[in-house]
């Protein structure tokens, strides 16, 4: 999961298509079904969380960077 | 007195106001003074109780000024004449514009001399500005820079915007507020660069903000140049080869929104995205955002669709087999029964052919074997003629015949005298019959 939180919204998007497409394949195994899966929810709570969940940290240093404007 | 003064005559000139009035009289006489179409940059504009004043000035083209005038717009005439400009080319006049204006030179001898400002042309300023834009963006086409930042490509959904406006200016009051309470709870982090959006201190001002957003560049995603459009836009410092440049140029894409529909700058043309408002380009990134949250909503339902239909196509791929698996199996069957009624069909017919050929084998063989037989038997045939014959010849019976006798003792022929000792009863056999008879005597000598 730490690696998780360091993903960028466009890496985290962009594995979610490509597992998606990869699901999508006729010759996907069912075996790996749970397990893909359980990634692309994943990853869309990575890219829901990056959208509207306030990243503080970031908030402050434009703050900080605002002041000293 | 002689009427000769004692003070002599001091040299006679005439008053200030008197040459003030001939002036005036023959400025105001001059009809080739009067209401004459004259083209000039104005500078320095300002309003004072109504009236406009402004410098009016020409410039070589090296930019130094050759010709400078004072002049004026009577507040009787500068509100019609504000709208008549305003409306043509959808800003004011300002600083630095080239008019073409209708001018009479007037004389007060008070207040001196200034041009009276009566019509303006607003079309000329109209295609000088636009033969201004043009030559910017001829130069910024002919650099290779021009699409520059419209090539950038974006991050998927740019949240962390550095703003360029003037703080406290209604157009980024508007920006924030939209951007920050909309209605999809997605998070934007902004950061104001504050820069003078209007006058002469724009371009330097906005250069200076580019460079310190430059400076962090990697806290940002993108930059948003805005300010308030309202009546008094002045957009004309916007249309700038120096500012056009640097937003070509910047590494990360610009948003501009800097007037309405109608007021196009070369910002416009270089900018990554070009907004009519500050609203504007707030929701234009909002609906970046509930774009990229549509399409997570699209990517869950397709995930849903896929496993429900993975798992039922496995179902179905199962329930195939269940079926094909007897039928494959009967048609196995099938197949190797047809094989083997055809075997059975063709054994006899083959049994029969093998038969018939190693019958006729065996009957050229006996054929060949009588042969053999009969060829053997005649030659024995022969042979034992032959041989009877020779016998015939040799036989002793024949010999005896011819008057030869044969001596027997116990059975065995005697050829010689030294078989025989006086006393040997011995057998003589004639060509018929025998004789017994005993030896006398026996001479061993050869005759």
């Amino acid at each position: 999961m730490e690696e998780n939180t360091q993903m960028t919204y466009t890496q985290a998007v962009t594995e979610l298509e490509q597992l998606v497409q990869k699901m999508q394949d006729p010759q996907c195994s069912i075996d790996h079904l749970t397990d893909y899966t359980k990634r692309c929810k994943q990853l869309l709570d990575i890219c829901r969380k990056k959208l509207t969940e306030a990243d503080t940290q970031l908030q402050q240093i434009l703050a900080d960077m605002q002041e000293k404007n | 007195m002689n009427g000769q003064s004692l003070f002599p005559d001091p040299p006679q000139g005439m008053t200030l106001s008197a040459l003030n009035a001939r002036i005036e009289n023959a400025i105001s006489r001059s009809s080739d003074l009067h209401n004459q179409w004259v083209i000039a940059e104005a500078v320095d504009m300002r309003l004072v109780k109504g009236h406009c004043y402004m410098e009016l000035i020409e410039k070589d083209p090296s930019g130094n000024t050759i010709a400078k005038i004072s002049a004026a717009i009577w507040a009787s005439n500068y509100g019609s004449l504000y709208y008549k400009f305003k409306n043509a080319t959808g800003q004011p006049f300002g600083n630095g514009m080239k008019l073409l204006l209708k001018v009479t030179a007037t004389y007060h001898r008070l207040f001196g001399f200034k041009l009276v400002i009566n019509d303006i042309n607003p079309e000329f300023t109209l295609g000088d500005l636009a033969r201004q834009r043009q030559e910017i963006i001829n130069r910024l086409t002919a650099e290779g820079i021009i699409d520059m930042n419209k090539q950038l490509p974006w991050t998927e959904v740019p949240q962390r915007i550095a703003i360029i406006s003037a703080a406290g200016a209604a157009g980024y009051g508007d920006f924030m507020n939209q951007l920050h309470s909309n209605a999809y709870g997605l998070k934007y982090y902004t950061c104001l660069f504050s820069a003078s959006m209007q006058g002469a201190q724009t371009v330097p001002t906005v250069l200076a903000a580019l460079d310190r957003i430059n400076a962090s560049i990697d806290l940002f995603d993108c930059v948003v140049i805005i300010r308030g459009g309202g009546a008094t836009s002045e957009l004309n410092s916007f249309d700038n080869y120096d500012l056009a440049s640097a937003v070509a140029q910047f590494p990360i894409p610009v948003i501009v929104g800097i007037g309405h529909e109608r007021d196009v700058t070369v910002l416009d043309f270089v900018a990554a995205m070009r907004v009519k408002t500050p609203t504007a380009a707030a929701e234009w990134l909002i609906q970046r955002g509930t774009d990229a949250l549509a399409h997570l909503n699209d990517l869950q339902d397709e995930i849903a669709t896929t496993v429900r239909e993975t798992i039922a196509r496995a179902r179905e791929q199962l329930a195939y087999y269940g079926t094909m698996i007897p039928a494959t199996a009967r048609s196995i069957l099938d197949t190797n029964r047809v094989k083997l009624d055809s075997c059975a069909r063709a054994l006899p017919v083959a049994a029969v052919n093998l038969i018939t050929a190693q019958r006729s084998r065996l009957e050229r063989a006996v054929e060949r074997m009588g042969d053999a037989v009969a060829n053997t038997l005649l030659r024995e045939k022969q042979r034992l003629q032959s041989l009877d014959e020779k016998a015939t010849l040799l036989s002793p019976l024949n010999t005896l015949r011819r008057g030869y006798s044969l001596v027997m003792k116990e059975g065995k022929c005697i050829t010689a005298a030294t078989q025989l000792k006086p006393g040997d009863p011995v057998t003589v056999q004639f060509a018929t019959g025998k004789a017994d008879a005993t030896i006398d005597n026996v001479n061993n000598q050869q005759q």
